[in-house]
């Protein structure tokens, strides 16, 4: 199994000379970066910042004291809220925070105020730099209804739809034209809720009535779109990067199909579902809807790719939790480029030089129970063991003797591998679950381990509903008798109650056994 | 009679014996020796059937936590007393518990509120849903545990009731 | 200690010949045992699960702790009484080992006449505490029984050794400061009542246990009152409001891990130190006693060799090996046990009787704990004998025997006839623990002596009468004399009536002794002393 000798961003050593560990030069606009996020996002961008010479200040609830993030930055500040979410959402109470501190850039990580306009602005407005687009940008994308309105009137292209408001009268007919089978949204949802999927065209009427009707109950507002649905969609993005300057370059794709409840569980790149072709032209469309919006900083453009046609879905001006593999295969720090393009400087590099080596695959550690229906799960980590070696990264929120809670996002950790083909990268990815040892909160890394070996995920059969049609990955397997022993051995063996009645017995007796006369 | 740990859901009944310096374990019909040496910083060596191999473990009260060839396992320690216990005398008290964990939003009862079965008591907040948690039978309530924004735990007690009496 | 040099060929036909029919005989004793222990009709055991109880045996599996040995005393007590419907006299007794404690355990079979006590299952249970107070072991009662089986209330009630002896015991035990735990599963009732009520601990199951002096019945024959089961003594009014019992179970589980934990707070014992070392399996095989015990009892054998099939590793002392050859007196390990065994090569001479006080003596200076293997057809007689005072012999060895202090433990191997059963400690001599062998015979004199005793009777008076009989005559009045005396000399005859703690297979002794010398050291040993030697 072949794999790469051990680079790392993150200390700066490697062959990309884009990551050799450069310190910014003093007249850059900031020396001083708020992180404005916990876990492990907030430790990556502090770990960039601190090898770019800047001073890093992290924001932080109670209950995340205790920290990796914390425990690394320059400066750690504790923020309040009602709840430790609310806290990680007060616009004004981390501006502040920022300014008494001296920071002079805010990086808002994603998630929370990554995507929020108003945050953005307030940034501007009170003097500090926003690590990412500008707010009118942040605007434009973040409405799905008028971004994809206007990447369609840009000529890029987009799934065939019917939005009701622009006739409510011609709604239903022109939900009909798109042709089944249709997703009928709420204009005003998120998160999944709401979503029909219509096959039976006959049934469109009453169904348009239930949508509306939960969407009233839901979201306060009856307003549907209805879009033409991809049978076993793929979702492929695409990483964009651009500069205040006007260039932008794209980072080829990232595959993200393998997901519960609409969330990501393991990314990819590159997809093994694009040829060469589909591919040059999935990212010169991304490339090209961000140069339309006039895109600086690192955003993703995401696809919806199936039956060898891709539709625009939407884009997210912030970096994603994914944006890993995209670092490995290309040796690009894409936190130090968005710090780069805050500062003012131009892209360090042409498309041209971007050439991507070998396949990553980036696997979400989650404490929940896949079993279960992936519920969320709690407890204390006893004993943290995080594999290492050539090829894998592990960029992780959590220690030994921290507390994992219902307060936020159930994500633990993220295991990066990289290796010269996909086969590789899967038989090292499988080694690294198998040596991650995290005891004392349930996690899905053996679900994880289980969807590696998955003949159809090695076949890189898949699509959006890959665990449903597979249901016996999230299905913990049956222990049999062998394996059952050696657990209760272990328990048996640690535990005083058992021991001390197995010491208690007189040696006579211990000896003769179970003997009857 | 054996101890038991209970493994996904079910209870395996064991016992623990010792002869001379080995100790085995006995479940069922099936002995095995076996031995446990740890290893420094939560790792053993676990020989069983002679044949040894790498374990973590590590243990918060009655759980076990266990790391072998890959895959995690959690074993909780059973007490006889426990397992066999019937009804408490007392069943004057009906709880209600989070059915998984989460954050409370709402709270729509008070101490001293008298509730029908079925009757929404407080709304929590996981994995982005809504959950209704409702009264197990007709009482009064005698405390609710939680306030808004605290986040519990799975199996975690929300409201204590005091069971209505039939009428006889 | 040199291991025996065995002289025995296993491959003659007489050794064959024997292991055969003892093989057999043990055969035939486990499937008895098992009989006894485990069948049922079909309506006993459906009428305990309607009543929501565990067969004694569930209960034991539950209550003794697993992968330990239980050494079960008497299993075939009232075979050839009661026309045998009373199997075990409904009562199971037993050394056993709860949360790695060594107990005393008497349970009641409910399955076998509701539990209720006959004659013979009180003396059984008499005896296990007679050995629980002799050993200081700590008791474990499981109660549930009718009570007192009225029509042979004569047999069971009045007597010193008789009922009381039970709850009488049950006192000095606590007074000696052995504890005791009694689990109520049914109902204990008058006398029955006082065995949770003297014992230390007392567990109680909800619906099932009650405690009263007087039933219901009796309760309403006696004053009119008519009250339930529950409410006159159950589990809720004696656990929270009369302090009779002290700990409710819902079920019998719980009841029994309850009764696991309390044994758990006892204190353990300083047992009394005698000499020990690691132990070791004998060298010969022990299935070769099969062999080595003849068909007949007439024919003798080398009791060495069956020493050599118990000991650790078949090492034995011999003490005077070349005096008194009729009596084997000799030092070995048991179980690790420095032991003193005396084993009867042939009847007792003078020289024999000797040896055997001198030995005994030996042992109780040196706190040496003595085994009796039995194999005695009695004291030599004749004029000879008298004149160098072979009673006069044979009294200093009861008087060793019944001052001794070390524990005493007997295996009746074969023959116990006479007044060697006295000498060789015997059931009157308190052996903490008596054991027979299947083909083993016990009685006054032997069964072909006795029947020529009382049909000489028979015949001298026919004879007066004038009549010749035929030998065929003859017959018919010897063989059913002999018959019916062989039948109570037999092991299963003596086991019966509780002669003795049970009947073992042969190579089952060594695992019984160890059990029993390492419960017999609960207790502590005295100094040696003795009446007057007639010397």
């Amino acid at each position: 199994m072949a794999s790469y000798e051990s680079y790392s961003i993150m200390t700066g050593s490697g062959r990309n000379a884009h990551c050799l560990g450069v310190r910014v030069p003093p007249e850059w606009p900031f020396q001083s970066v708020l992180i404005a996020n916990r876990g492990e996002i907030a430790l990556r961008i502090v770990r960039t910042v601190q090898r770019l010479g800047l001073r890093a200040v992290v924001v932080h609830h109670a209950v995340d004291a205790n920290a990796p993030a914390v425990r690394h930055a320059d400066l750690a500040v504790e923020i309040h809220g009602a709840t430790p979410v609310a806290a990680y959402l007060d616009g004004p109470q981390i501006i502040e925070t920022a300014l008494a501190a001296g920071a002079g850039a805010v990086h808002p990580g994603y998630g929370f105020l990554s995507e929020n306009a108003g945050f953005a602005r307030a940034c501007l407005d009170a003097g500090l730099i926003f690590v990412g687009p500008t707010p009118e940008v942040i605007e434009q994308m973040g409405d799905k209804v008028t971004a994809r309105s206007f990447v369609a009137h840009a000529g890029f292209p987009v799934a065939p739809s019917a939005i009701e408001d622009d006739d409510p009268a011609t709604f239903v007919e022109r939900a009909r034209h798109v042709g089944a089978p249709l997703l009928i949204k709420p204009a005003a949802g998120g998160g999944g809720k709401g979503m029909r999927i219509v096959r039976d065209l006959a049934a469109l009427a009453s169904e348009i009535e239930r949508a509306r009707s939960e969407g009233q109950r839901y979201f306060g507002d009856g307003r549907l779109y209805a879009e033409r649905f991809v049978e076993n969609p793929r979702h492929i993005e695409v990483q964009v990067l651009g500069d205040a300057h006007g260039n932008v370059v794209h980072l080829h794709e990232r595959e993200c199909s393998v997901q519960r409840r609409f969330q990501k569980i393991v990314e990819e790149t590159p997809s093994p579902a694009l040829t060469p072709e589909l591919r040059r032209d999935i990212c010169t469309v991304a490339a090209g809807i961000a140069r339309n919006a006039g895109y600086s900083g690192a955003g993703t453009v995401e696809f919806v790719f199936g039956g060898g046609t891709f539709y625009f879905l939407e884009m997210n001006t912030r970096l994603q939790v994914e944006h890993p593999v995209t670092e490995v295969v290309f040796g690009i720090d894409l936190v130090e480029q968005q710090l780069r393009v805050a500062a003012g400087e131009p892209l360090g590099f042409s498309q041209d030089e971007l050439q991507p080596r070998g396949h990553a695959i980036e696997l979400r550690i989650y404490a929940e129970d896949a079993a279960s229906g992936y519920l969320p799960t709690t407890g204390t980590i006893l004993t943290l063991q995080e594999p290492n070696g050539p090829g894998v990264r592990v960029d992780s929120g959590i220690s030994s003797g921290q507390d994992v809670t219902a307060a936020f996002d159930p994500m633990l950790a993220k295991l990066i591998v990289h290796a010269p083909t996909r086969d590789d990268a899967i038989a090292l990815g499988r080694r690294s679950l198998h040596d991650y040892v995290l005891l004392g909160c349930k996690t899905n890394i053996d679900f994880l381990r289980r969807l590696l070996a998955h003949p159809a995920f090695a076949e890189g059969e898949i699509h959006t509903g890959f665990l449903d049609a597979h249901p016996e990955v999230a299905a913990e397997p049956a222990i049999e008798s062998a394996l059952l022993h050696k657990l209760l051995a272990v328990a048996a063996l640690t535990s005083r109650p058992l021991r001390d009645a197995a010491d208690a017995v007189p040696a006579l007796h211990a000896a003769i056994g179970a003997w009857r006369n | 009679m054996a101890h038991a740990f209970r493994l996904m859901g079910v209870d395996h009944e064991l016992w623990l014996s010792r002869s001379g310096g080995v100790y085995q374990v006995h479940v069922g019909d099936i002995s095995v020796a076996a031995t446990l040496v740890p290893r420094g910083e939560h790792a053993h060596e676990l020989t069983v059937r002679d044949v040894a191999e790498r374990v973590v473990i590590a243990r918060h009260g009655d759980d076990v936590h266990v790391h072998l060839d890959g895959e995690t396992y959690l074993l909780r320690y059973s007490h006889s007393l426990e397992r066999f216990a019937g009804q408490t005398a007392d069943e004057d008290e009906a709880v209600a518990r989070a059915p998984m964990p989460g954050a409370v939003i709402a709270v729509s009862v008070e101490p001293g509120a008298t509730v029908r079965r079925g009757q929404a008591l407080l709304l929590i907040e996981s994995m982005k849903m809504e959950t209704t948690i409702v009264a197990p039978c007709d009482g009064t309530v005698q405390a609710v545990h939680v306030a808004i924004g605290q986040t519990f735990d799975r199996d975690a007690l929300l409201v204590t009731l005091e069971r209505l009496k039939e009428a006889p | 200690m040199k291991r025996i040099d065995s002289a025995l060929d296993t491959r003659s036909a007489e050794f064959r010949a024997n292991r055969q029919h003892n093989l057999a005989l043990a055969q035939a004793l486990r499937d008895q045992q098992a009989a006894v222990r485990y069948e049922r009709p079909e309506r006993d055991k459906e009428r305990l699960a309607r009543q929501n109880k565990l067969f004694v045996r569930d209960r034991l599996q539950r209550l003794l702790d697993p992968g330990t040995p239980f050494l079960e005393l008497s299993t075939l007590a009232a075979n050839m009484d009661y026309e045998g419907e009373v199997p075990g006299a409904g009562i199971v007794t037993g050394i056993g080992i709860v949360s790695g404690r060594e107990v005393m355990v008497h349970a009641s079979d409910a399955s076998v006449k509701g539990g209720a006590w006959y004659p013979l299952s009180v003396k059984k249970i008499v005896r296990a505490t007679d050995i629980a107070v002799e050993n200081r072991l700590p008791m474990v009662h499981l109660c549930d029984s009718a009570g007192g089986f009225l029509p042979l209330q004569a047999e069971l009630f009045a007597d010193r050794h008789y009922g009381g002896r039970i709850f009488r015991n049950q006192a000095i035990l606590s007074k000696m400061g052995v504890p005791q735990v009694a689990v109520v599963l049914g109902h204990c009732t008058a006398g029955g009542a006082y065995v949770p009520a003297l014992s230390d601990y007392s567990v109680i199951v909800r619906g099932n246990g009650a405690i009263f002096l007087g039933g219901p019945p009796l309760v309403k024959a006696a004053t009119g009152e008519e009250v339930s089961a529950d409410d006159l003594g159950g589990c809720d009014l004696h656990t929270r409001i009369s302090g009779t019992a002290d700990y409710p179970a819902s079920n019998e589980f719980e009841a029994f891990a309850i009764a696991r934990d309390v044994v758990a707070q006892w204190k353990r014992p300083v047992k009394a130190e005698v000499e020990w070392q690691e132990p070791e399996p004998p060298f010969y095989d022990p299935s070769e006693l099969y062999g080595i015990v003849p068909r007949d009892i007439k024919v003798q054998f080398d009791m060495r060799e069956v020493i050599a099939r118990m000991v650790d590793g078949s090492r034995f002392h011999e003490y005077q090996p070349a005096y008194a050859t009729t009596l084997v007196c000799g030092f070995a390990h048991l179980w690790g046990y420095k032991v003193g065994i005396l084993a009867n090569n042939g009847v007792l001479f003078n020289e024999s009787a000797q040896k055997g006080s001198h030995f005994i003596q030996l042992c109780n200076q040196n706190r040496t704990p003595l085994v009796f293997l039995q194999n005695i057809t009695g004291f030599m007689v004749g004029r000879d004998y008298e004149r160098r005072g072979i009673t006069k012999d044979g009294a200093k060895m009861i008087m060793a025997v019944a001052g001794s202090e070390v524990p005493k433990f007997t295996v009746i191997c074969n023959g116990s006839f006479g007044a060697g059963n006295y000498g060789m400690s015997g059931r009157a001599f308190d052996p903490r623990l008596l054991f027979m062998w299947p083909q083993s015979q016990i009685s006054v004199m032997g069964a072909e002596q006795a029947a020529n005793v009382l049909a000489d009777v028979k015949l001298r008076q026919l004879a007066r009468t004038g009549a010749q009989l035929s030998p065929e005559e003859i017959s018919a009045i010897r063989d059913p004399v002999v018959k019916d005396y062989r039948r109570q000399s037999s092991a299963l005859y003596s086991t019966s009536r509780l002669w003795d703690d049970g009947i073992l297979d042969p190579v089952d002794t060594r695992n019984a002794l160890g059990i029993a010398i390492s419960a017999a050291l609960n207790a502590p040993i005295a100094a040696p002393s003795y009446g007057v030697f007639r010397v």
